[in-house]
């Protein structure tokens, strides 16, 4: 490897990156925790078909699975001071173009997670057998018992291996962020490369921490798992 | 008492239920017969609402409910005076046979732990299936299920019992443990209504039977009547298909 590796170097860029995680941590925790939340409004709208609200979601849903998700960031980013600009300046007195791009990127994950989520919770609550819905009907329990006691606590056994690969894979596409500007672990081995000349000891102690983390939040979510089992 | 009026159902443009009325006093047991089709489990589902009928009434504890417009209040009050035991037992499946039995004694009649518990046990024992109360439903055999099925139902002291095809999902060895208990409710005195194809259960148990066809009750009487003198010649149709006859042909 010669001159594009050098050890010493990783040793001394590898500490400012991996402080950039904070960064990343930030949009998944926020994008997660919206997003979740949003998710099970879709998931729940959807499966009371709704007139038109459910074709509106079905579109919404098409939409977000449809395109990339960098796309969607960009249209965040470069769309909503657009379009709610004005709105937001005469409204609030909030400049939108003065907010910090996170913001955009962190709504764009979770409209996106919305639409994705949102069908993961849909699919794990339609594979409870509507029998027990029924059942729970019978003996004389109200729709929301039903649904709280019996329906949600075997969707959530079968939604939550999908979720943990879902927020492994919200997790991996934060590096999308640094393409608009927003400097996470990513944009920060990428700045360190362009001010040093070298590049490649950045990129290795990303995949590093990249690597390391995605194998940590798989692991707690495969012991979240086998609790649920027991 | 519990009496239905003019019930309607259709779904779609099949017209499942034109015009079926029958009324059950307390303490009777009625049998419906009827081929598949006929409407027999649709009306069953129609009397505590999991199926919203087109029209009818239901005059129940001295109430009447119109069943196409029925509030959720008055089909909240039905369901919790009634009880259904399911063709494929319904049982919660991340509950144990005790926590199924248990469910609607806290979370509808709102028991404590302790006496929902001791109810729920006593209800185990009864059905026979105590030693098998912490075990979930995927361990138990169809017949355990069932018979769990009907220790929740039971067990809520419900005003009538609705069982749709309680043994169609069994294999034959099991048909006969489910019917004894479900002899066993009828002793107890609970008003039933009972869909099956048991034609021995039937005339063992039934005070009525009722034969559906074609959405409408075709003919109802004493088992002995409607088994051995049937008036009208689609029952005796019916009847004599399933009935062993003292001839085969092979």
């Amino acid at each position: 490897m010669g001159n594009y590796f050098s050890f010493e170097r990783f040793i001394y860029v590898f500490p400012k990156i991996i402080s950039n995680v904070s960064v990343n941590f930030h949009i998944v925790f926020w994008s997660m925790l919206l997003g979740t939340i949003l998710a099970v409004f879709v998931a729940v709208l959807r499966l009371k078909r709704i007139p038109v609200i459910g074709q509106i979601l079905g579109v919404y849903i098409s939409f977000m699975r449809g395109t990339p998700l960098l796309v969607q960031m960009m249209i965040a980013f470069y769309g909503i001071p657009i379009v709610f600009g004005s709105l937001f300046m005469n409204a609030f007195g909030i400049n939108l173009n003065r907010i910090e791009p996170v913001i955009f990127v962190e709504i764009a994950i979770i409209l996106n997670e919305g639409a994705f989520l949102g069908e993961i919770f849909r699919g794990a609550i339609t594979s409870v057998p509507y029998i027990q819905t029924e059942a729970g009907y019978s003996i004389g329990m109200t729709g929301a018992q039903t649904f709280t006691r019996i329906v949600l606590p075997q969707a959530f056994k079968v939604a939550i291996p999908h979720y943990g690969v879902d927020l492994v894979g919200v997790f991996q596409n934060t590096s999308l962020v640094f393409t608009l500007g927003v400097v996470d672990i990513l944009g920060k081995a990428k700045t360190l490369g362009a001010a040093t000349g070298h590049t490649l000891e950045g990129y290795v102690a990303a995949t590093v921490i990249y690597i390391t983390f995605s194998l940590l939040l798989k692991g707690a979510f495969i012991l979240i798992e086998k609790k649920l089992a027991d | 008492m519990i009496e239905l009026v003019g019930v309607k159902k259709s779904f779609g443009k099949q017209e499942v239920l034109r015009d079926v009325s029958v009324k059950v006093n307390n303490g009777e047991v009625v049998v419906i017969l009827g081929p598949s089709g006929s409407g027999k489990t649709t009306f069953l589902r129609c009397i505590n609402f999991l199926e919203r009928a087109d029209s009818g009434i239901l005059k129940f504890d001295g109430k009447e409910i119109d069943l196409k417009r029925a509030r959720k209040r008055e089909i909240l009050d039905v369901r919790r005076h009634t009880a259904f035991v399911f063709q494929n037992y319904g049982l919660f499946a991340h509950k144990t046979a005790l926590q199924n039995v248990m469910e609607g004694l806290t979370q509808v009649q709102k028991k404590s732990k302790a006496e929902a518990t001791k109810i729920a046990e006593d209800a185990l024992k009864w059905v026979g299936l105590i030693d098998k109360k912490d075990f979930y439903p995927s361990q138990l055999s169809g017949g355990q299920q069932q018979r769990v099925g009907i220790a929740r139902a039971v067990a809520l002291k419900p005003e009538v019992i609705l069982f749709d095809e309680p043994t169609s999902a069994l294999d034959p060895e099991l048909v006969g443990e489910t019917l004894e208990v479900i002899k066993n409710v009828a002793k107890m005195g609970i008003t039933m209504i009972v869909v099956t194809h048991e034609m021995s259960f039937a005339e063992d148990v039934a005070d009525r039977v009722i034969f559906m066809d074609g959405g409408v009750v075709v003919e109802e009487g004493k088992p002995d009547e409607i088994f051995y003198k049937p008036k009208e010649e689609r029952t005796r149709q019916f009847l004599s298909r399933i009935i062993p006859q003292d001839s085969y042909v092979i």
